[in-house]
């Protein structure tokens, strides 16, 4: 493997001076989670970024008709298939740089939402991911198809109140647990998968910096709070993100070449009902006969929060 | 009620208890409707992971015997083309909406008629024919909706609602005739175990010699009983027009309001609108072609249904059309405008004989 270049330290100053390539303009909803981490994610980056998205609502908003908030290279092709778009796009990169016609250091990134990450786009990430593109693919997880009206997705957690897993008399929102992709990821074995938060700004950072330099397919998932899907307050991306974080329902951790290593572990682990009491998709949770979900959920994350630290370097 | 929700109620009414869906605007009203009702009449209700795995849910829904549906809009139902073809070849009643958007590629998400070739051509690979039906208001929404579900059993195979964004999303009354159920045969072929009978077998794979051909003869056959039996139209003002407009689904809607109007002006206007477009009525409008009597197609794509038009007059008379693409959807008076200007047209005049 090619040494990892050290790279200089982030500092506010730093970025301060960098441009800005996802401009204002967009039409995503106040509050939303998802431009924060494509700004955050292009100011962490040194090279020239190529960036690819599947459908949705990154998407759509930030390329309404002639208009467009990306100042880099984007692509577009379908929902299905954004992992393929972009292994043809940097499988054509290769060629160019064998044949010397192109010669800058050029980095392939992807910006998902769960719906084209964990349900329709899986089969073409872990193809991509098999196969060894030199690429980070990066997914925007807002627990639900936000973009079509937050139909539920196999990102959603548990309990919680979606358009096609509604509350009722008999049914207490979704009824299933969400999908652990960033395990199912880190099981292809690839050389970086990593979970990150936009609470905690320097830790994803630091986290696309290094996967950057790292040659080969990367993974990363990173909790984007969504007000609309959530039934939140418009400012509280940031504080839900954190308690998230907080209450080890998304724990920041990485996985580098097999060795899982704990980023950031909270001083005081909250319980999970400071995560849950803010979002009115779960509010049905507290009422008396649905007690048991939240205990559930509860035994989830701590079942899952032990597994990692377990499994985690010292 | 919106359109979509009309066919997702009158599906469950007429005995849908499987429906498999996924999320794509200008249908999510099906899917989150059936979330909850679905359940509530003792069916199943799954969001699927993507659009082929729904269509194939159905696909083993419908060989265990079940009135199953799915509905998708545009790009989704291309996603689908694969399953409906199997469907089709393993001769599986289903139900499957389309509530049309604009295209090609991800397109726009409003009204659209640009799958008309999908629908109707076959869309998906091999020589298969869909049942479809186009709706051109929330009462047909309803009727068609059950009586897709019928003809589907009759004739073991799959029938789709090819409806658009517009009507879909409509709000306007109906009467939710109850449903009816008609003499059906008996499903004697579908997979429920075979305990105390022989085995059967639901496939679309024929690998001896000729067997794929008998196979195909078999269903063409099928499509000629279609052909025969199952061609649906309606027409306003026909008999003494001079110019009849043809159009279905929502177009027809918007041309019936300028046909009205146009009548009421004194002009000799018709409209002829067929509702089901596969069987295409063709005999109907080729009766209908002399030399003095001129045709507009007039749909909300670059010129599809035109095609089957054309082919059904024979050159008997002159055909015109008028389309809008894209999504885009047009005026009564708009339509109206270009009926005026076909009455007037002169062939010799024209490079061609679209206007668009």
């Amino acid at each position: 493997m090619a040494p990892v270049r050290t790279l200089p330290v982030l500092t506010l100053k730093e970025l301060s001076k960098k441009e800005d390539l996802f401009t204002h303009g967009h039409r995503l909803c106040s509050g939303c989670g998802a431009p924060i981490v494509v700004k955050m994610v292009l100011f962490a980056s040194d090279h020239p970024v190529v960036a690819c998205s599947s459908t949705g609502c990154l998407e759509v908003s930030s390329c309404i008709s002639q208009h467009t908030a990306w100042k880099i290279p984007w692509i577009h092709s379908a929902f299905e298939n954004a992992a393929a778009t972009v292994a043809g796009v940097e499988s054509m990169y290769r060629v160019l740089k064998k044949k010397h016609r192109i010669n800058k250091e050029i980095k392939f990134v992807t910006f998902c939402g769960d719906g084209g990450t964990y349900d329709i786009g899986l089969q073409s990430l872990s193809g991509a991911m098999e196969r060894g593109h030199d690429m980070l693919y990066i997914c925007y997880d807002n627990g639900a198809y936000m973009n079509t009206g937050i139909q539920r997705s196999s990102a959603t957690p548990l309990g919680a109140d979606t358009t096609t897993s509604p509350v009722g008399s008999v049914i207490p929102g979704k009824t299933q647990q969400r999908k652990n992709l960033t395990r199912i990821m880190a099981a292809h074995d690839i050389p970086y998968v990593a979970q990150a938060s936009i609470s905690h700004w320097l830790d994803l950072m630091k986290k696309v910096r290094k996967a950057l330099e790292i040659k080969g397919p990367k993974f990363m998932n990173i909790l984007s709070p969504c007000n609309r899907g959530w039934r939140s307050r418009t400012d509280d991306a940031i504080l839900l993100s954190r308690l998230a974080v907080d209450t080890c329902y998304w724990p920041l951790y990485e996985v580098e070449n097999g060795a899982i290593r704990i980023t950031f572990k909270p001083k005081e682990k909250k319980p999970i009902v400071d995560f849950l009491k803010p979002q009115g998709r779960f509010k049905h949770l507290f009422r008396p006969e649905n007690e048991w979900i939240i205990k559930k959920f509860q035994e989830d994350v701590d079942r899952e929060w032990e597994r990692l630290q377990k499994e985690a370097l010292p | 009620m919106k359109g979509n929700e009309v066919i997702a109620e009158a599906a469950i009414q007429a005995g849908c208890r499987f429906y498999a869906g996924y999320p794509i605007t200008p249908q999510n009203e099906i899917p989150e409707y059936m979330s909850w009702r679905m359940p509530e009449a003792g069916g199943v209700f799954i969001q699927a992971e993507s659009e082929l795995a729904a269509i194939n849910m159905v696909y083993g829904a419908a060989a265990a015997g079940t009135r199953a549906m799915t509905s998708s809009s545009s790009p989704g139902i291309s996603l689908k083309t694969e399953g409906i073809s199997y469907l089709a070849g393993a001769e599986l009643p289903a139900v499957i909406v389309n509530v049309q958007r604009g295209g090609p590629g991800l397109g726009n998400i409003s009204g659209s008629q640009a799958d008309y070739f999908q629908a109707v051509k076959g869309g998906g690979h091999g020589d298969y024919k869909l049942l479809v039906y186009a709706p051109f208001n929330l009462q047909e929404m309803w009727d068609l909706t059950m009586l897709a579900f019928d003809k589907a059993d009759e004739y073991r195979n799959p029938v789709m609602i090819l409806t658009d964004g517009v009507i879909g999303q409509m709000i306007e009354p109906l009467y939710p005739t109850p449903y009816v159920r008609p003499e059906l045969p008996e499903k004697d072929w579908i997979l429920d175990g075979c305990k105390n009978r022989e085995p059967r077998m639901i496939k679309s794979l024929y690998m001896g010699e000729g067997e794929l051909e008998m196979r195909n003869l078999i269903l063409q056959r099928k499509y000629e009983k279609m052909r025969e039996k199952e061609v649906k139209f309606v027409g306003y003002h026909v008999e003494d027009s001079e110019v009849l407009v043809v159009a279905f689904g929502i177009a027809a809607r918007i041309a019936l309001s300028s046909v009205r109007r146009l009548r009421r002006d004194g002009f000799k206007v018709g409209l002829f609108r067929p509702v089901t477009l596969f069987p295409f009525p063709e005999k109907e409008l080729s009766m209908l072609a002399e030399e003095n009597r001129r045709f507009i197609t007039i749909e909300m794509n670059a010129g599809q249904m035109v095609e089957d038009v054309k082919l059904a007059i024979n050159g008997k008379s002159k055909v015109l059309f008028y389309g809008r693409p894209g999504g885009s959807i047009f005026t009564p008076e708009e339509v109206q405008e270009k009926i005026q200007q076909s009455l007037n047209y002169q062939p010799h005049l024209a490079k061609t004989n679209l206007i668009l």
